[in-house]
């Protein structure tokens, strides 16, 4: 932490310099801090969309169903989609990227302390604005341009008992035009559906500059790039795909909303627009963003799968190159989700083809998983059964994906719920396995604690049935007929024994998340101490203490291999065998104070709140724009701009750093006043394992 | 002020690249005149946009500094150029605005 | 006891480790610009697709362009990236007059080439009444020049500022004066985004028949 800082010139408030407490929460630009907050929001959107579903499987249950309306339904799996991709998936991978990253490459924090704080809240405010629909969003009935109701029964209503939600947005979270368009969902709902995902992906493209130039430039000394954890690389990754596939959406995002907004033609057919050219644009998107989904995941599986096989990453190269390939293949395949949209016999087989190559990075990533494991001393704690259990699923979950690649097999199963149970076994079976696998490997990263491993146990346990319980079926339901995006199915179709069983499985799942939540909450404050290093770890990030100070490394570490901290615990028998150092568990102590006690002061980047700010004027003009016809709709966009502007001189203005006050001399005397303080619980925990003297 | 030493072009040399993008230009208004006379087809397109590639070039190159900055910030630059272009054109064939040639 | 403070590496500002060599700022920067790209492209693509599709009612925008207007108001564009450039090597040479000077000059021709877009978009509603819902050739010119105009807004407020601080600090430092190379290198970005909307929308734009 820095000393006091001096009032600067240049701001009318005085720059915060709290660290605890909302207000230092508020105006942290900690990579630390940072991750948190998205980890707590993503998870809360977890639920939300948890609850969605299981609200769509309450429906699905029987056929003919009329628990929820149509128009319900259709906004259900719509915000079902939206949340779990865009407030869920996307942001805590965002979480482990912005915690991880700085520790994984040896750095203090991010290249952009402060951008970093800009996209958290522009993502915030961004997912409450979203939200919001469910309170201020509308959805009427399309009207023909001859004044006749269409007598859709689909927006916001028809029979059934419950209605409620259900003029949020209701397009689907692909927002296929014109469906979602002005002429046939009018109203305000797919207004702020696509504002609000206007605001998200700005949250992410801003994101993904700051990774970029962190991975190249704050690399520790002797890191080079081939001596990043996977984890670290995947983030690269990741951040190249969403730097080039956020434009191509928010494009299309900006012309949807002047065709809802403004009267533009693009997509409206009766004004000459094409719907196609939406499903082109969304795709582009699209398709990178499930690789976007799952590669932070990979990523995670990566890392845990040699700690607890005690061995090192099979082909560590080649996991990461085909990591990039995949990336990179993965901008060439989109029109795979447009087999039956009417393109080309040609175009459709060039996707094709091009669908199926992504199959060989792919397997070879899976087949160097396989081959860290074997052979390997597995430990099956709750974090490897997470990333054991990635691995199966996510494989089944791609055998799925390749037979979609056939197109004409994919004519059959394009909107049956054979596609539902692939993507979701590849984003759930896959992407959440995996989160799991990270959320279970880190805790005691982030706490300096280990969670139960009973409760873990048995949440995997859970997690795993209910999880085939509810999307195994999915695929012979699919090939039986069972349509997507329906509200209903017939009695006649046979399908509702195995929708009970999904049902049910849906059910269980959501048992599994409380016994998880339940762990969490009683580790944070019970769970037993883990030490620096609890898992016997590879990688840099288990080199200082648990939870880390807030500098991070004490020293700037110097890296010289590959899985460095192994290294330093462990020598090579002639056979190869690993066998610990005597002196390795000294070692560890050794680690454990000099992380707490930095031989110098260290300068951090003061806290701020122009990014809070900053981020609160997107979404006001936001709201503006969607009631721009009123006045108060007009003034609402000129208040946020004005908000957004002043908070971006105010940022402009203010230095990253606050000086110190002493500087220059390193007597012994005046150390005292400039020796780093830590936080009260991380030094209470420190003296409580024996490892800082309280003198 | 950068940190980086390198050599700049000096302001005469901009001034000169300046006069050549303006020739350019000129050329470009000019070629739009002749093709509404001649209707040269695909040549009017193929030579129009040769130039505004020289333009873009010479633009990126000297007064962006490409040419004189480190490779890693062309691949940057070029990757995501190349891939927009790749992209697009996909795009814009499979709509049928642009026809593949003996297709 | 050795001054540790300068050895121990990774601070976040100024002593900026760099494992590329170069600024954290300058590189992200050109991330940046380098997504634009797709931004753009997309919006070129859209007017590609409806500029010459014909059957629609209302006036196409091949059918009015001035192109004599739109070449002046093209020279003026690229010019300022002539100034712009200046102004930076002006600060380079710690000429601060000389790169307060042209970047005065930067932000007048880039407003300039801006009321040059403004008129035309007056003359083609009120004149032509070819507005953003007349047919989707229209909307996709709008929305593409009307983008491209909005970033060529902030560059000149942007540049503007940069002035404002010159002037009022006396200079500007070598913090300020990298912002200066970067807010360059956005302005050069929206030329030669320009350089490509003038051949592709204006000189090579066809009507429907």
């Amino acid at each position: 932490m820095t000393a006091t800082a001096e009032r600067p010139a240049t701001t009318i408030f005085r720059r915060p310099k709290a660290n605890t407490g909302l207000w230092g929460w508020i105006t942290t630009v900690d990579h630390k801090k940072i991750g948190i907050m998205y980890g707590y929001a993503a998870f809360s959107f977890f639920i939300l969309g948890g609850i969605e579903a299981l609200l769509l499987r309450i429906q699905l249950t029987q056929a003919n169903s009329e628990f929820l309306t149509a128009g319900a339904y259709n906004a259900l799996f719509t915000m079902h989609g939206t949340t779990m991709i865009f407030l869920f998936v996307m942001p805590v991978s965002s979480a482990f990227m912005n915690y991880l990253l700085p520790l994984l490459i040896g750095a203090r924090d991010v290249a952009f302390p402060r951008l970093n704080a800009l996209s958290w809240w522009i993502f915030f405010f961004g997912g409450i604005f979203l939200y919001s629909t469910f309170i201020f969003g509308t959805s009427v009935p399309p009207v023909a341009p001859d004044g006749v109701n269409f007598g859709n029964l689909a927006a916001g209503g028809g029979p059934g008992s419950f209605n409620f939600l259900a003029s949020s947005p209701d397009g689907g979270w692909f927002g296929y035009q014109p469906n979602a368009g002005p002429l046939y969902s009018p109203g305000t709902a797919m207004d702020y559906w696509a504002l609000g995902l206007q605001i998200l992906g700005l949250a992410s493209l801003v994101s993904s500059i700051n990774f970029i130039v962190t991975v190249f430039n704050m690399r520790a000394k002797g890191m080079r790039l081939l001596r990043m954890p996977v984890f670290a690389w995947m983030t690269t990754v990741v951040a190249f795909l969403l730097l080039f596939s956020l434009p191509i959406i928010a494009v299309a995002l900006f012309m949807v909303t002047f065709d809802r907004q403004f009267g533009t033609l693009f997509f409206a057919p009766v004004g000459g627009g094409d719907p196609i050219l939406w499903q082109h644009l969304f795709w582009l998107f699209g398709h990178p963003e499930v690789y976007i989904l799952i590669l932070p995941a990979m990523g995670i599986v990566s890392e845990v799968l040699p700690v607890f096989s005690r061995k090192p990453l099979f082909g560590y190269s080649a996991v990461v190159f085909a990591g990039a390939a995949i990336a990179f293949l993965g901008f060439g395949v989109w029109a795979h989700h447009m087999f039956s949209s009417g393109i080309t016999p040609v175009a459709q087989a060039a996707f094709g083809l091009a669908t199926m190559t992504i199959a060989i990075p792919t397997g070879i990533k899976i087949f160097n998983w396989m081959g860290t494991m074997w052979g390997g001393r597995l430990w099956l704690s709750t974090p490897m059964l997470f990333a054991m259990g990635f691995v199966a699923m996510f494989t089944i979950g791609g055998l799925s994906g390749v037979t979609h690649s056939v197109v004409p097999s994919d004519w059959q199963q394009t909107d049956t719920y054979y596609i539902v149970a692939h993507f979701h076994y590849v984003l759930f079976g896959g992407a959440v396995f995996g989160i799991f696998a990270g959320l279970y490997y880190w805790f005691p990263k982030l706490t300096g604690r280990v969670m139960n491993s009973r409760l873990g146990k048995t949440h995997f346990w859970l997690q795993f049935i209910g999880f085939n319980l509810t999307f195994a079926p999915m695929h012979w339901l699919g090939l039986q007929g069972m349509v997507r995006r329906t509200w209903k199915y017939a009695p006649e179709m046979g399908l509702e024994i195995w929708n009970v069983v999904v049902t049910i499985g849906a059910f269980t799942i959501a048992t599994s998340i409380a016994v998880f939540i339940y762990n969490w909450y009683h580790s944070r404050r019970h769970g037993e101490l883990s030490g620096l290093d609890p898992w016997d770890a590879r990688t840099l990030e288990w080199t200082i203490p648990n939870p880390p100070p807030e500098y991070n490394f004490a020293v700037a570490p110097e890296v010289t291999r590959l899985d460095q901290f192994w290294h330093m615990k462990y020598d090579e028998d002639e056979e190869g065998r690993a066998v610990r150092k005597p002196d390795a568990d000294e070692m560890i102590t050794k680690l454990e104070y000099d992380g707490l006690n930095p031989p110098s002061p260290i300068h951090l980047p003061a806290p701020s709140y122009f990014p809070f700010v900053m981020a609160m004027g997107l979404p006001i003009i936001f709201y503006g724009i969607i009631y721009h016809e009123a006045m108060w709709g007009k003034a609402m966009i000129a208040l946020g701009v004005i908000v957004s502007l002043v908070a971006l001189i105010g940022w402009a203005m203010e230095p990253l750093e606050e000086p110190m006050e002493h500087h220059e001399d390193h007597d012994d005397d005046e150390r005292e006043d400039e020796v780093v303080e830590i936080e009260t619980a991380d030094f209470l925990k420190a003296e409580e394992a024996g490892v800082v003297s309280d003198e | 002020m950068s940190s980086e030493e390198h050599s700049h072009p000096t302001p005469g040399q901009y001034w000169k690249i300046a006069a050549f993008l303006a020739v350019v230009t000129a050329i470009e208004v000019a070629m739009f005149y002749i093709d509404r006379q001649l209707e040269l087809g695909f040549l009017n397109a193929a030579v129009l946009l040769a130039l505004s590639a020289i333009k873009f070039i010479v633009v990126v190159g000297w007064f962006m500094h490409v040419r004189y900055e480190k490779p890693l910030i062309n691949r940057f630059f070029a990757g995501g150029f190349v891939l927009a272009c790749a992209l697009y054109l996909v795009v814009l064939t499979a709509l049928g605005v642009v026809a593949i040639r003996g297709g | 006891m050795s001054d540790l403070a300068h050895d121990v590496g990774v601070d976040a500002h100024h002593e900026e480790h760099e494992s590329t060599g170069i600024e954290n700022r300058k590189l992200g920067m050109w991330v940046f610009l380098s997504s634009e790209f797709l931004f753009f492209g997309a919006l070129i693509t859209n007017y590609l697709l409806y500029s010459n599709r014909g059957g629609f009612e209302g006036t196409y925008p091949a059918e009015i362009y001035d192109i004599p207007f739109t070449s002046v108001s093209s020279f003026v564009l690229l010019m300022s990236s002539l100034t712009m450039v200046l102004a930076h090597n002006a600060l380079s040479r710690n000429d601060q007059n000389g790169a307060r000077t042209w970047l005065f000059a930067t932000a007048a021709l880039g407003s300039v080439f801006l009321g040059g877009q403004v008129f035309e978009f007056y003359e083609f509603i009120t004149v032509y009444e070819m507005t953003l819902s007349t047919n989707p050739a229209a909307s996709a010119f709008y929305v593409l020049t009307g983008f491209h105009g909005t970033h060529v807004a902030l560059g000149v407020i942007m540049l503007l500022s940069l002035w404002g601080i010159s002037r009022r600090q006396g200079g500007l430092s070598e913090r300020h004066g990298l912002n200066l190379e970067l807010v360059g290198l956005y302005w050069h970005f929206v030329d030669i985004i320009w350089i490509v909307i003038f051949t592709v929308v204006y000189l090579l734009s066809v009507p429907p028949v």
